[in-house]
């Protein structure tokens, strides 16, 4: 566990001292002030549903950016192999990346706190649906997050695993929109249900519903579990 | 040629049996063999390209074998990785930097990895910087270092949790001479406790730091042992180099037969007579002589008795570099016949 947390401190660490992180934390904040503006003066109401669901959106595009580093730079600085020859279970390295990821969210989630309090000068928005919506956005960052660290497993050359990760999160996004393209019923349903869009909307009208939380857990875990079998697998090759 | 480190013969702490390793349809490592005691500096030596990286990587436990087993401080280094791991302190080829840390904050991050307690890691991390010529160095950020001292820091890196095994492969690339200098002393210095095994293609530093050797050609080991027994192996009989004057030039080409004659010598062959210590302008002939025993004597008394003057007669001390060519030479060129790889 202890090496878990070296690692997590370390790729803050390393996110921190180079620009990479107030690149990006500039960006998303820059993003959901666009997206709160936008919102407001669309609906006119004291509401942030329209920027959070925009903002999960964005982070499906910009969290394979954050992570595309995590394996890719390893491999290309040669400290690859120093973390596999030092006492570091694989399990510890992915939970380190992972978490460190997550870290970063969190606090870019925090900063966006900026928003409902605006919102709280000028209207009375619903804390508990804020609440919830964070919770999902959070959610996205840990899926997304894992999806990145896996295409970041598989090349070692950064940008190309930055692209995959994304390419790999399409498919998630795009599923809800292409359902109505299908003439099959169970086949529409299975495409909702592939769309993480499906799973983040309960969260942003206040609700917790477990099976939701549940599919994000998954896939996070799935492609952790993936990242893992693929680092493994590099060793051998 | 500085005194070689404190006799080897401890307990055996590194021993590879039969290690193989494929790419795909690439041999890169075949049937590697050796042993590494404790208290010793063994020498990975061979040329580019020849498996001494992958052979390391497989001690490690970083690249599993194909086929064999390695065993490090008593555990299998692929059933017991992670108890390998604590045990071996590992520099690889390229120093495993990350460019936007600074020496201090990298140091801090290794000995927490290496499980190095709280209270003890900034002494540590001291007494290895002061080792390896990095005091005061700790604020500079890795990114900005010349190679020197990124090698330094991948060394100090690979020592800092006192490991019982350490593999260096090419410590000294890099660096200047008296830094050169300087880590040959800190890695003999290490070696009294522990041990290392050095890879390098740099002859010279297998014959100022090692006892003992493993020669690598082509992924296979072709020679290993003490370096005189390697050095022998070319060296049948020993070489001798003589400087001769006939007092009539005319019958210079006397010379080579008749020392070719005398019972103590095996081989004369005549040297570039502008190979000659002050030149040949005195008419001086150099000849490198072969022979089992020590033909000195003889060499005189003939030379005395013809009237040749004689001016220089020493022994030559056997070259491992000469050696290595040798060895390498002849294998690869049966290898080649032999298996068309």
């Amino acid at each position: 566990m202890s090496a878990a947390w070296a690692i997590f401190k370390k790729e803050l660490r390393v996110w921190f001292v180079s620009p990479i992180a107030y690149v990006f934390l500039g960006a998303f904040l820059f993003l959901a002030g666009l997206f709160f503006v936008m919102g407001i003066q669309q609906n006119g109401e004291a509401s942030l549903r329209a920027m959070f669901s925009n903002l999960s959106v964005s982070l499906l595009f910009l969290l394979p950016l954050l992570t595309m580093k995590h394996f890719a730079e390893e491999e290309r600085l040669g400290t690859f192999e120093f973390l596999m020859t030092a006492p570091v279970p694989l399990w510890a390295l992915l939970l380190g990346k992972w978490a460190a990821s997550l870290a970063l969210c969190a606090l870019l989630l925090l900063l966006t706190g900026v928003f409902p309090l605006l919102l709280a000068i000028y209207g009375d928005p619903d804390w508990g649906v804020i609440a919830t919506s964070y919770l999902g956005l959070l959610l996205c960052c840990g899926a997304f997050s894992s999806a990145g660290l896996f295409t970041s497993s598989l090349s070692d050359e950064p940008v190309a695993a930055g692209l995959g990760g994304v390419l790999v999160l399409l498919p998630f996004w795009i599923a809800g929109g292409a359902a109505h393209l299908v003439d099959w019923e169970p086949g529409r349903q299975a495409l909702r249900q592939l769309s993480f869009l499906t799973h983040v909307e309960p969260f942003s009208v206040g609700v917790i519903d477990s099976s939701h939380v549940a599919w994000f857990v998954l896939f996070s875990f799935a492609f952790l579990f993936l990242t893992w079998r693929s680092v493994e697998s590099r060793r051998w090759r | 040629m500085t005194a070689p480190p404190p006799p080897a013969g401890g307990d055996v702490v590194v021993q590879a049996v039969g290690l193989r390793r494929r790419f795909g349809d690439l041999v890169a490592v075949d049937d590697v063999s050796f042993e590494a005691h404790r208290g010793e500096i063994l020498g990975f030596i061979g040329p580019n390209g020849a498996g001494k990286t992958t052979s390391m990587r497989m001690v490690t436990g970083y690249l599993p074998a194909t086929e064999g087993k390695a065993v490090v401080a008593g555990f299998d280094v692929f059933d017991d990785n992670m108890e390998v791991r604590r045990r071996v302190g590992y520099l690889p080829e390229r120093p495993p930097l990350y460019p936007e840390l600074t020496i201090g904050s990298y140091l801090q991050f290794v000995a927490e990895l290496r499980g190095i307690e709280r209270g003890r890691r900034d002494r540590r991390i001291g007494e290895v910087m002061d080792r390896v010529g990095l005091s005061g160095w700790e604020d500079r950020v890795l990114g900005s270092l010349s190679k020197g001292y990124r090698q330094r820091v991948g060394l100090a890196q690979a020592v800092l949790h006192d490991p019982q095994v350490l593999v260096l492969d090419e410590p000294t690339s890099g660096l200047d001479p008296a830094q050169v200098v300087d880590i040959r002393e800190f890695i003999r210095d290490l070696a009294r406790e522990r041990t290392v095994i050095l890879s390098t293609h740099i002859l010279s530093e297998v014959e100022r730091l090692c006892r003992r050797a493993v020669l690598i050609a082509r992924g296979r080991v072709v020679a290993q042992g003490s370096l005189d027994a390697l050095r022998a192996r070319v060296d049948r009989g020993t070489r001798f180099r003589v400087e001769l004057r006939h007092p009539d030039a005319g019958e210079r080409a006397q010379i080579a037969p008749l020392i070719g004659a005398l019972e103590e010598v095996e081989q004369v062959r005549p040297l570039d007579p502008a190979d000659a210590d002050a030149g040949d302008d005195e008419g001086f002939l150099p000849f490198e002589i072969r022979a089992p025993g020590d033909p000195r004597t003889a060499i005189a008394r003939l030379a005395t008795a013809r009237g040749w003057t004689l001016r220089a007669m020493e022994r030559r001390a056997p070259d491992l570099e000469e050696a290595f060519l040798h060895i390498v030479g002849k294998e690869g060129h049966t290898q080649a016949r032999g298996e068309g790889r």
